[in-house]
């Protein structure tokens, strides 16, 4: 008889301290993002669709149309032909295939002059028909600064160096070298 | 409704009323078949779960059957062996049916486009695909943006054709 009435009240009791469980997440606060509206926050090696950066100082695209990326890349998806020799070398065009991009960072790790980057946040790039996940160079651009987990912040402009004035560096130039 | 689709009526004030009806009514409850296929379906996953909660756009009810389902979202690397199986269960969802392939693997065959003798080079070679979504994987935000993007397709009564893939793209290096 007195294990009966045990077993019926630590029933009831165990079921107590469940429900008290259950009843203590009404008053925590919700864990659900309401997406649309807002953005959890991601962290910063997240790797998103690619965007070639630009070089603050001259505004001009970082590539050189080396190939590497295209060359390392391993399901091929990026395409790109250059124009110019030398430090005035950039891309003419410049294409990465999202349907087969397999978001391995192997790019940005070896473009030397980190001219791509794939900690951008754009993640959401759904479409309703393949051709329209091609991006071409004008959609690749990027549009502003894109930190890094190397710089989260943006670093500031380098003041460009002295012009030597013509006088003095005539004066170097006819100084008699030892 | 699926029935009527290949039926032609009058145009006229109370079909078009009553389609809007229907396209309100199959976008407000698109629910996905419980199908997974690889790692993509771990983010399927999550956005069935409780963080990001695919209920809040009435797509969270994930069917065991193929019958009670409207969208399939192909998660995952699509394998030769696995072909007839999809091919099987999108014929065995009632007509009013979506598609979407979800991750590289889905959409072109991803990481095994190129030296892969057993994956299909996309989904779209089997089902008629309405909704891509590229990533690998894409997150959470991705798919739901997806199913968004799905949504506004069957508010405007839009769907894709049968009859494979419109045009296959060029390899865009010689393999």
């Amino acid at each position: 008889m007195g294990r009966y009435f045990s077993d019926l009240f630590g029933g009831s009791a165990s079921i107590l301290r469940s429900m008290w469980v259950t009843l203590r997440y009404l008053f925590t606060p919700a864990i659900t993002v309401q997406y649309p509206d807002e953005h959890r926050t991601q962290p910063l090696r997240a790797l998103n669709r690619h965007v070639l950066t630009t070089d603050e100082t001259t505004g001009q695209l970082k590539c050189t149309a080396c190939e590497a990326c295209a060359r390392i890349c391993p399901t091929r998806c990026i395409e790109l032909t250059g124009t110019g020799k030398g430090k005035s070398r950039h891309p003419s065009a410049f294409t990465i295939d999202h349907n087969l991009c397999m978001y391995c960072n192997l790019c940005v790790e070896v473009c030397p002059f980190d001219a791509i980057t794939m900690w951008t946040r754009i993640g959401e790039l759904s479409s309703a028909d393949r051709s329209s996940l091609v991006y071409d160079l004008q959609a690749l651009t990027a549009d502003r600064y894109y930190p890094s987990p190397m710089t989260p912040e943006k670093p500031s402009v380098p003041e460009k160096p002295p012009v030597p004035e013509p006088e003095k560096v005539e004066a170097a130039t006819m100084a008699p070298s030892s | 409704m699926g029935l009527f689709d290949n039926k032609q009526f009058e145009p006229g004030v109370v079909t078009t009323t009553v389609e809007w009806l229907f396209n309100w009514a199959r976008k407000s409850s698109p629910w996905p078949m419980t199908f997974g296929l690889a790692c993509c379906a771990i983010e399927m996953m999550a956005a069935g779960a409780s963080r990001f909660d695919l209920d809040r756009f009435g797509a969270g009810v994930f069917r065991p059957s193929p019958r009670q389902s409207d969208v399939m979202i192909v998660a995952g690397t699509v394998t030769e062996k696995m072909a007839p199986r999809i091919k099987t269960l999108y014929e065995q969802m009632p007509d009013p049916k979506w598609v979407i392939a979800m991750g590289a693997c889905a959409i072109s065959g991803g990481p095994f486009y190129y030296d892969a003798y057993h994956v299909v080079k996309g989904v779209d070679l089997l089902v008629p695909v309405d909704v891509y979504v590229p990533g690998c994987p894409p997150t959470p935000e991705a798919l739901i943006f997806g199913i968004l993007t799905l949504q506004e397709q069957i508010t405007r009564g839009k769907r894709a054709q049968p009859g494979g893939r419109p045009t296959l793209p060029e390899p865009l290096v010689a393999a």
